[in-house]
């Protein structure tokens, strides 16, 4: 064993150089040119910590600190409440429609912004339909969207298909014979699903719950909308964009957002250390599914519906908003048009045009170097290789506004050949979203890559192929499923991206349909077309993941993988 | 895309008008909605043939922030909002140049405000008003009275129903809760201030948002610009507007940007904006803004406020718009600290004032009413006073840069703790109270 | 009480009539068989043959389309796995990774809601009998293959099941490993008096530890029988070839012989009655070589094997091996001698496939 193996080949070598640039550039470095400020003192410009004193000491962001704690422990516990039925109807039994259950249970990530808020305001806020139609027959309201209770119901709604995903691969990939020794034994029912398959599903669980949580933490957009503005991320959000406004603390909330959030995901990969079970035995053909006998259907398609009732209700919103003509303190709305689809359809194709070729160049980005990443992580040994996988995933934590800034700071002086800013080229754009959803591909092509296993790549090796060519025609065709996993959800966050965005598009000409519903969501007369915009959004969404999903069975199909 | 555009330009040039060499494209950051750009847009780019409006659609916030972020390389030709404080501050950064447009009729004042900067900087080419809106069915149903002016807002009845934006996040709103101050002096307009906000159901950070919930009837009342409810009402949603006697007209600006690449083309946009066309269009339902030329009024339709005959528009006090510029950032931050960011504190106290008046008003007690009044004082009470306010240590903790002097953070804490305190003792007076008034 | 001290009474199992098919296969074609109390028992076959799925059918991971499985007089048919009392080794072990081995075999008791104080008494006392109690505290990936197999053991039968199914549970261990793990096995067997079927694909495992074997093929029993038996007397051409070396030549009967394809007769025993379209099947030990023998065949390769010298010889276009004992000074045949081969009526046998 030469020390030239031991620390990576000059090709995984420069690989490795040319993904810690990309990151220092498109991540680090305009990050750091906004957050530095953080470190300094006022006036002299000093290095100093005194802010982080001004951090504890102010009620406000103490507050508001324990409140987005608060926020994200319980939107992870109402996520999962969600996500663990789903996943154990549909991994566990024969569940007719359980394909449409974990797409259906998809499409509440891609809630576009604005839009999904105002609808479930309309659907169950203090004047929303239910609490109207609750009030007209028994004269009592519930306080569901009151609060920070509203914050946790909208958040879990929105990111527990980070659960039910990774939660449904790992059950997925259990031997089937790890279950099969707990009936043996005598365990069955939801009992040998708690003994058995949850615990060995826990990395996955893990892996989905820790990124609820930091979304949840970051997120400034929905607490924001329901008009919560003591928690973490709102505050960094108000204080960064309000005018006349030189202080530092802005900037001292979005260290403390991604400090938290590196901290999160460190502890959720230190608990798993050594537990990735579920790799531990590929080939088993998974769970053996059961059929339901008649009333256990019954009762397991009223759960099912049930949750997706709720899950699906601001896209259920949206939608009548879409056709509304006006909605306004009535359980629906006084009628239906298609005059929004119109307008729109008349006014945004430019918006839903730019938004497909910056969602899927974003997602490619994504996949690549999310993949590279994470091979050199798990299959070299490349000094460093560890500091870029934490600096991708701390992409999580930067608030969208930090990047658009840092990104117009870094760029805007950088001088295309034909004299234009590199900042308002629209490629800008596409790297700031890719940058944001880099940590989704990332993980997913790590799971893709953690279930090969080593041996298959030996064996080519062994049989005369490259490094590279192993990777080429070993690694690359067996991590399919997984990148392409990683591009759909890149994709699909993507296409709704809002905050960074609305920083950096600079000509409407360039502008993805984020910014298009941003623009109709500041006019009364805009509600509806929005509306219709983010169905339009939803629908883009549903459709490239049906296609990509397909594409994912027929590559699988092809390489003979039954996952 | 550029590229063509400048080639049409220069082809255009050759063959016509001698102007259409100077326009080509202009970019334009703007606060305003799709509704008032696009009429305007048209408008603009027919009036003056080769011209394109390059509209970026921001938040004042946003749109500001991003002028002294890219001021390296401006690309912008033009800002265009609400806000007269959001241009204050931009030509205290020097991102703005100075420009005296050529166009004659266009009145000094509308109201008592006048309509263009002192130096120049920027111009006001319409006016709004501010006022108060609401949901008719969300007033029927919880059988409410509607209001009709500010005070009003502050009585029992509204408690929870009100809505408004942050002045911090919403240029607009700043300008009332400003004309408020300077109207009343600081202490009696800060208490108005505080009253109304006891009764807010939340504050929001957007403008927009306070006409959103409105219009979806989530609440009842909000402060808004008249143009937000005018053009809900054109979209359809049973709202109602009402001018509070004492009311802000506020001018909307356009400034030319410091740098622009397309000065000439900027300079042809505020001449349009101000032509008789230009004003003509500010008509237009989803528009609705006042003209700053009195003789547009002569197309309005009926009803059309018209701020150079009505009465009740014209009995306004003369704004200071160099003192409002001096203490924007510890107005804004006063009312998040002391209002934003203490609504439940401030809620509960002024429920529980409310409650003890209510108590009052069935059987009077001396010693209640002593009370009541010493936690309205308390809730009144100002951590700092206008002169403070306006003082520069206090304005370079919000300033930044050069100076050493208090940090922002450390004022904020102050202050919060100030108002949070004086809630709780007014509470427990106002709870007192109603104990004797029963 | 332990598995040691007090064995249960041992049970049968009768499997009776059983078919399966998934979709238009047929996995299993009408199994019956009876396996008798404290029997160990063995389904031996190639791959694909349905042991394994016969032995999930009697664990209850599969159903039976038709017919029943009996175990101690009881039919357990349609009970769900965790009513069966059965207890099954997977050939993965499937030994649970975020459990200790201790926890791994306490599982079962604690279905079964026996106090802890008990659990940790038989846990302890399962560990001990497969000599693995001061690994307890491990987790199964820090076991040895061996290991883990001895704990997947313990795990089964520390619940005291009334049957215990071995699903190949050599075929992870090297060669060394597995001759004493199946020793250890047959002890561990005996001594618990337990009625024990082995599923295996390996004749040698299941002749030397199991009592009878039934050797399956596409679905069927082809025989059941003791080793010996199987060996002696196997009832088929398939038995015969896949219990031990086996030559087969192809050939006719008549008037009281078997006709080789060369023209070579071989008298039929007394008694024998070739069944329809025969083979003649002997062993290799079972011929000797003899220039005057009737069935001529050429040498084409020779083998020292110590004890014995195997031929391998070119009969027409058959293939036939035989092994004579070796005699110090005896003559050798060379390769490429042509030789008769002498086969005694009572040693040939006449089989169908």
């Amino acid at each position: 064993m030469s020390a030239r193996w031991r620390t990576g080949s000059p090709g995984q070598l420069l690989l490795a150089a040319a993904l810690a640039s990309f990151l220092f550039l498109f991540l680090i470095l305009p990050v750091a040119t906004v957050v530095y400020v953080a470190f300094t003192e006022k006036g002299t410009g000093a290095f100093t910590l005194v802010n982080f004193a001004d951090f504890a000491r102010t009620d406000l962001f103490v507050r508001s600190f324990w409140n987005s704690l608060y926020v994200s422990a319980m939107t992870v516990v109402i996520a999962s409440a969600f996500a663990l039925p789903l996943a154990y109807l549909t991994t566990r039994f024969e569940f007719r429609g359980a394909v449409l259950v974990q797409t259906l249970g998809f499409l509440p990530l891609v809630m576009p912004p604005f839009v999904g808020a105002v609808a479930m305001q309309l659907l169950f806020g203090r004047n929303g339909s239910l609490n109207l139609v609750l009030d007209d027959l028994f004269g009592f309201k519930i306080g569901i969207m009151e609060g920070l209770n509203g914050v946790i119901l909208l958040q879990a709604i929105h990111y527990f298909p980070f659960i039910l995903v990774n939660l449904s691969t790992s059950l997925r990939s259990i031997d089937r014979s790890m279950e099969e020794a707990g009936q043996n034994l005598g365990a069955h029912g939801l009992r040998l699903f708690r003994r058995i398959a949850l615990p060995l599903a826990m990395p996955g669980y893990i892996a989905g719950a820790s990124l609820v949580f930091v979304k949840v933490f970051d997120d400034l957009a929905t607490p924001l909308l329901l008009n919560v503005k003591e928690m973490l991320a709102p505050q960094a959000y108000l204080r960064i964009t309000s005018i006349g406004l030189a202080d530092p603390m802005g900037y001292v909330i979005s260290v403390v957002l991604i400090a938290v959030s590196v901290l999160t995901m460190w502890l959720a990969a230190r608990s798993m250390k050594g537990r990735d079970y579920a790799t531990a035995q590929r080939g088993g053909g998974g769970l053996a599914k059961r059929t339901l006998g008649p009333r256990e259907a019954a009762i397991a398609y009223a759960i099912v519906i049930l949750i997706l009732l709720i899950v699906l209700a601001p896209h259920v919103g949206l939608l009548m908003l879409s056709f509304a003509t006006v909605w306004s303190f009535s359980p629906l709305p006084d009628g239906y048009t298609l005059a929004h689809y119109t307008r729109v359809l008349g006014e945004s194709s430019i918006y839903i045009k730019n938004t497909l070729l910056y969602a899927t160049l974003a997602g490619l980005i994504d996949v690549v170097v999310g993949g590279i990443i994470a091979y050199l992580v798990l299959r070299t040994r490349v000094p460093g290789r560890q500091v870029l996988d934490w600096a991708a995933t701390a992409a999580l934590a930067v608030p969208g506004v930090v990047v658009g800034i840092g990104y117009l700071r870094t760029f805007y002086d950088v001088k295309l050949p034909d004299g234009s800013s590199l900042a308002s080229a629209w490629i800008v754009i596409v790297l700031a979203v890719a940058i944001r959803r880099l940590p989704y591909a990332l993980r997913s092509a790590y799971a893709a890559l953690q279930q090969i296993s080593i041996a298959l790549e030996e064996a080519a090796e062994n049989l005369g192929a490259t490094k590279t060519r192993t990777v080429r025609r070993i690694v690359i065709p067996l991590m399919t499923g997984g990148l392409l996993a990683g591009f759909v959800t890149s994709f699909a966050t993507a296409s709704v991206e809002l905050s960074a965005v609305l920083m950096l598009v600079q000509t409407n000409a360039d502008a993805p349909l984020a910014y298009g519903l941003y623009v109709f969501m500041q006019t009364p007369a805009g509600r509806g077309a929005g509306a219709a915009l983010g169905v339009i959004a939803v629908l883009i969404v549903a459709i490239g993941t049906w296609l990509s999903q397909r594409a994912v069975d027929r590559s699988q199909r092809a390489h003979g993988l039954d996952l | 895309m550029l590229r063509s555009t400048l080639l049409v330009t220069t082809l255009l040039a050759v063959a016509a008008w001698p102007a259409a060499a100077q326009t080509g494209k202009v970019t334009v950051v703007t606060s305003f909605s799709k509704d008032v750009t696009d009429p305007l847009k048209r408008a603009f780019e027919k009036a003056v043939p080769g011209a394109t409006l390059e509209v970026q659609n921001r938040n004042t916030n946003a749109g500001v922030k991003f002028l002294e972020e890219t001021r390296s390389s401006n690309q912008v030709d033009l800002f265009w909002a609400s806000a007269p404080d959001a241009f204050e501050v931009l030509k205290s950064k020097s991102l703005l140049a100075a420009y005296k447009p050529k166009a004659r009729g266009v009145a000094e004042k509308v109201g008592s405000y006048p309509v263009n900067d002192r130096d120049g900087f920027y111009s006001g080419f319409a006016a709004s008003g501010y006022g108060i809106m609401w949901n008719e069915r969300y007033v029927r149903a919880n059988r409410l009275p509607t209001p009709k002016d500010w005070q009003d807002l502050a009585k029992a009845p509204y408690f929870d129903h009100v809505s408004i934006s942050q002045p911090s996040r919403s240029g607009t709103t700043h300008l009332t809760i400003e004309t408020i101050l300077q109207g009343e002096g600081w202490e009696k307009g800060w208490r108005t201030v505080k009253e109304i906000s006891g009764n807010l159901r939340h504050v929001t950070d957007r403008s927009f948002a306070v006409p959103d919930a409105v219009n979806s009837g989530q609440v009842g009342f909000g402060v808004v610009i008249d143009f937000f409810a005018f053009s809900s009402q054109g979209a359809g949603f049973p709202v109602k507007f009402v001018y509070p006697t004492v009311t802000t007209l506020v001018p909307a600006n356009v400034g030319i940007v410091a740098n622009a690449p397309n000065r000439a083309g900027a300079e042809a946009f505020i001449e349009f904006l101000l032509s008789p066309a230009g004003q003509e269009t500010l008509l237009e339902p989803t528009i609705r803004r006042l003209p700053v030329r009195p003789e547009t009024y002569a197309k309005a339709p009926a009803e059309y406020p018209n701020p150079f005959k009505d009465q009740r528009l014209q009995s306004l006090l003369t704004f200071d718009a160099l003192l409002s510029e001096r203490r924007t950032a510890p107005v804004d931050v006063l009312f998040d600290q002391l209002i934003t960011f203490q609504i439940d504190a401030l809620k509960a106290t002024t429920k529980a004032l409310h409650e003890a008046e209510a108590a009052l008003a069935k059987k009077d007690n001396a010693a209640a009413r002593k009370l009541v009044s010493e936690a309205r004082d308390l809730v009144a009470a100002m951590p700092i006073t206008d002169a403070q306010a306006a003082s520069p240590e206090i304005r370079a903790a919000f300033a930044g840069g050069r100076e050493k002097t208090a940090r922002q953070a450390e004022l904020e804490q102050q202050w919060a703790s100030f108002a949070k305190e004086r809630y709780a003792q007014a509470k427990a007076k106002a709870e007192e109270a109603l104990k004797l008034a029963r | 009480m332990t598995p040691t001290e007090r064995p249960a009474a041992p049970v049968d199992v009768r499997i009776e009539g059983v078919e399966l098919a998934y979709g238009t296969t047929r996995v299993l074609k009408g199994i019956d068989l009876e396996i008798r109390p404290g029997e160990f028992f063995a389904f031996l076959g190639p791959s694909g043959c349905g042991k394994t799925t016969l032995l999930r059918l009697i664990a209850g991971f599969a159903e039976a389309d038709r017919g029943s499985v009996r175990i101690g007089g009881t039919d357990v048919s349609g009970r769900p796995p965790w009513k069966r009392d059965v207890g099954l080794v997977f050939q993965s072990y499937a030994l649970w990774p975020h459990l200790t081995v201790a926890a791994n075999v306490a599982f079962g008791l604690e279905e079964r809601r026996v106090p802890r104080p008990e659990i940790e008494r038989r846990v302890q006392a399962a560990l001990e009998l497969v000599g693995l109690a001061h690994l307890a505290g491990r987790r199964p990936s820090q076991l040895s293959g061996g290991q883990q197999q001895r704990v997947a053991v313990a795990r089964t039968i520390v619940v005291e099941p009334k049957v215990l199914l071995l699903d190949e549970p050599l075929s992870n261990l090297d060669a060394k490993m597995r001759v004493s793990v199946r020793r250890e096995l047959h002890a561990l067997q005996r001594r618990l008096g337990l009625t024990t079927i082995f599923v295996t694909h390996d004749q040698e495992e299941a002749n030397s530890i199991c009592d009878r074997i039934a050797v399956m093929e596409a679905g069927s029993i082809r025989q059941v029988g003791t080793p010996m038996e199987l060996y002696e007397r196997p009832a088929n051409l398939f038995v015969a070839g896949f219990l031990g070396a086996a030559n087969i030549l192809d050939g006719t009967v008549a008037s009281g012989a078997f006709t080789l394809a060369g023209g070579a007769r071989i008298p039929l025993a007394a008694g024998a009655v070739p069944p329809p379209g025969a083979k003649l099947m002997f062993r290799p030990q079972h011929a000797s070589l003899a220039a005057d023998a009737p069935i001529a065949g050429t040498i084409v390769h020779r083998e020292f094997l110590g004890a014995t010298v195997r031929y391998a010889l070119r009969v027409g276009e058959s293939d036939v091996v035989v092994d004579v004992p070796f005699q110090s000074g005896g003559d050798l045949h060379d390769v490429g001698a042509h030789v008769g081969i002498a086969l005694p009526p009572e040693r040939a046998l006449y089989l169908a496939d």
